[in-house]
């Protein structure tokens, strides 16, 4: 739980300014936000590398800044950044070196060890150099290492930048089928990627400028913050006259419209439109006029918005669309 | 059953002798590097042989293969830590909640271990081929190089500790450093300081503590000192009350650092 969290003033700003978030026990908690939004300081700040001016900060009611030890026994982090392996030595003596430092017992140190490199599969090149690793078995190693002392909690900081499209989603797999749905772990992970986050958060923060601008379920954000739908219409080919001009005025004026965008190719005339309407509006009304002038729909379909049109919204990065009050 | 703290150091020790192992090239040119050393300091020592009258009555070879090793001994310590500080390594120590002490004395020991096996080849072939004459007092040995240790090792606390919060040399090891080439007296005894320049001099000599490294390791083994007399119980005295202020001033130095990265939240950076 983070209470009006200030910190840390550095020497050109803040990077995080009464910023109040609460984690759930076992669910999988996203952090999103422009690159210096104040993602990393947070998570440092929770695995005690860095301090905070103000505020509370208490993981399983353990003070961050007070109680740092007990802290680390709660919660460890996944930091690509920090790497800390020796690249002469093979994935097994990197693991066991920090099972020492972690103060583990032998025994437990290596039933643990052999457990987590079965669990990221990399039990068959455990023998290996690290630095024979491809960069996805580096970060499955990182992982292992976070896992070593089985904490409750485990924060990844950007957990699949960098890794092949089908190394990403093998380590997502890891994180929501076995970390969490079956050790019911708890996970704080800050993301860039949106889809990841939809996909595999049950809630988000979005963080802009060292403060929370929305958190909620994925779903929730996406649907509240924005108000539009995207409506899109494909028509078979016709030249683009000045009639479709007079109608596309026409369009414009019925309520619910928010702006209408026609697909013209040079060659081909007019190919379809594209309408940003209402979430609630009754969308026969678009169909009617095109009828009336003669134009012949070949497909139709709506695009709800995405958690990227809410984060774009939210951080202002594009021009914003219209949106509501949002609760934290 | 070894306590963790010991475990913790040997598995330090350990991987940086795997690590230090694997890198054989370099490995072989350490040994060759040793060899060759001993052997320029032999023939140069031997060039200008004579007695070491104002201090520990040895001769010029004896004083000179003794310093040496001993600076061989030194330097690895005070940047074995140090050296070893890097934003991803120092974040994920730490994430790990070791005791600090731990953490030094386990960056350094692979080092020190390695300094104390080259020592060996210097006094052997100091003896052997330049007629070395130790006069050893294994007691009084194995002291000074205790007190040399936490000396040191406070050393590479301090020195550690500032780095963090400069992110390049710190100012205080640098002076230290440097001046250690002048006044400590690794190739001359610290009282000929007053001869050449003025008298009174060798005092300032006396406030850094590699000096007194240097002539802890030298009394013990140049010398054969009774510890029981007076006046050199003193001196060992003397060492060891800079070991006593230099070891626990290290430590808060390296948390303070620590600490003030964190504040600062300039652990990670370079």
């Amino acid at each position: 739980m983070v209470k009006s969290l200030k910190g840390i003033k550095g020497p050109f700003l803040e990077a995080l300014s009464d910023l109040d978030l609460e984690v759930q026990e076992g669910e999988i908690f996203g952090i999103l936000g422009p690159n210096g939004a104040g993602k990393t300081t947070l998570i440092k700040i929770l695995c005690t590398l860095v301090l905070h001016d103000e505020g509370e900060a208490y993981v399983r009611g353990y003070d961050v800044r007070k109680e740092p030890g007990k802290v680390l026994t709660n919660l460890q982090a996944v930091l690509p950044g920090s790497r800390g392996f020796t690249w002469r030595l093979s994935g097994r003596q990197n693991l066991e070196f920090y099972s020492l430092l972690y103060g583990l017992d032998d025994d437990i140190a290596k039933e643990r060890i052999d457990y987590l490199l079965e669990l990221t599969g990399l039990l068959n090149r455990a023998d290996d150099d690290y630095q024979r690793y491809s960069t996805g078995m580096q970060r499955k190693l990182l992982l292992c290492r976070g896992l070593l002392r089985d904490t409750p909690i485990i924060l990844f900081d950007e957990p699949t930048t960098g890794l092949d499209p089908g190394s990403a989603a093998e380590f997502r797999s890891l994180i929501t089928d076995r970390l969490v749905a079956e050790e019911g772990k708890t996970v704080l992970m800050s993301t860039h990627n949106l889809s990841e986050a939809q996909e595999m958060c049950d809630r988000i923060a979005i963080m802009d400028r060292g403060k929370i601008t929305a958190c909620d379920t994925p779903n929730r954000i996406r649907y509240e913050m924005i108000d539009e739908n995207q409506f899109n219409i494909s028509l078979h080919e016709t030249a683009f006259t000045s009639k479709h001009e007079v109608m596309l005025d026409q369009i414009q004026e019925i309520p619910g419209i928010n702006g209408v965008t026609p697909s013209i190719d040079p060659t081909e005339g007019l190919q379809g439109l594209t309408f940003r309407v209402d979430k609630n509006m009754d969308l026969s009304n678009i169909l009617e006029v095109l009828l009336r002038n003669d134009l012949s729909i070949k497909a139709m379909n709506t695009s709800e918005p995405t958690l990227e049109d809410a984060f774009i919204a939210i951080t202002g990065n594009r021009p914003a669309v219209p949106r509501r009050r949002f609760r934290h | 059953m070894i306590p963790i703290a010991l475990k913790q150091i040997i598995a330090f020790t350990k991987r940086d002798f795997q690590s230090w192992s694997s890198y054989k090239t370099t490995a072989i040119t350490q040994f060759i590097n040793i060899f060759i050393g001993v052997f320029s300091w032999g023939v140069r020592a031997s060039y200008v042989q004579r007695t070491v009258t104002e201090m520990y009555g040895s001769d010029y070879i004896s004083f000179l293969i003794v310093g040496v090793a001993i600076g061989n001994l030194i330097l690895p310590l005070v940047q074995g830590v140090e050296r070893r500080l890097n934003p991803w390594t120092l974040e994920t120590i730490l994430m790990t909640n070791l005791n600090t002490s731990v953490f030094v004395i386990g960056n350094v020991m692979w080092n020190y271990l390695f300094s104390i096996i080259t020592f060996i080849p210097y006094l052997v072939i100091g003896i052997l081929v330049f007629g070395a004459q130790l006069n050893v007092n294994i007691t009084a040995t194995v002291l000074a190089f205790i007190i040399s240790a936490a000396i040191l090792m406070g050393l590479a606390m301090l020195s550690s500790g500032l780095r963090i919060v400069t992110k390049s040399t710190d100012p205080i090891t640098w002076a230290i450093n440097v001046l250690q080439n002048l006044l400590s007296g690794i190739a001359f005894p610290v009282v000929y300081l007053d001869t050449i320049f003025f008298p009174g001099v060798s005092m300032f000599s006396w406030l850094l503590p590699q000096t007194w490294v240097y002539h802890l390791c030298r009394l013990s083994m140049l010398t054969n000192p009774n510890l029981l007399d007076p006046l050199i119980a003193v001196q060992y005295l003397k060492g060891l009350a800079f070991a006593i202020i230099l070891f626990p001033v290290g430590y808060k130095i390296f948390q303070w650092g620590v600490n003030r990265a964190k504040r600062e939240g300039t652990l990670g950076h370079y």
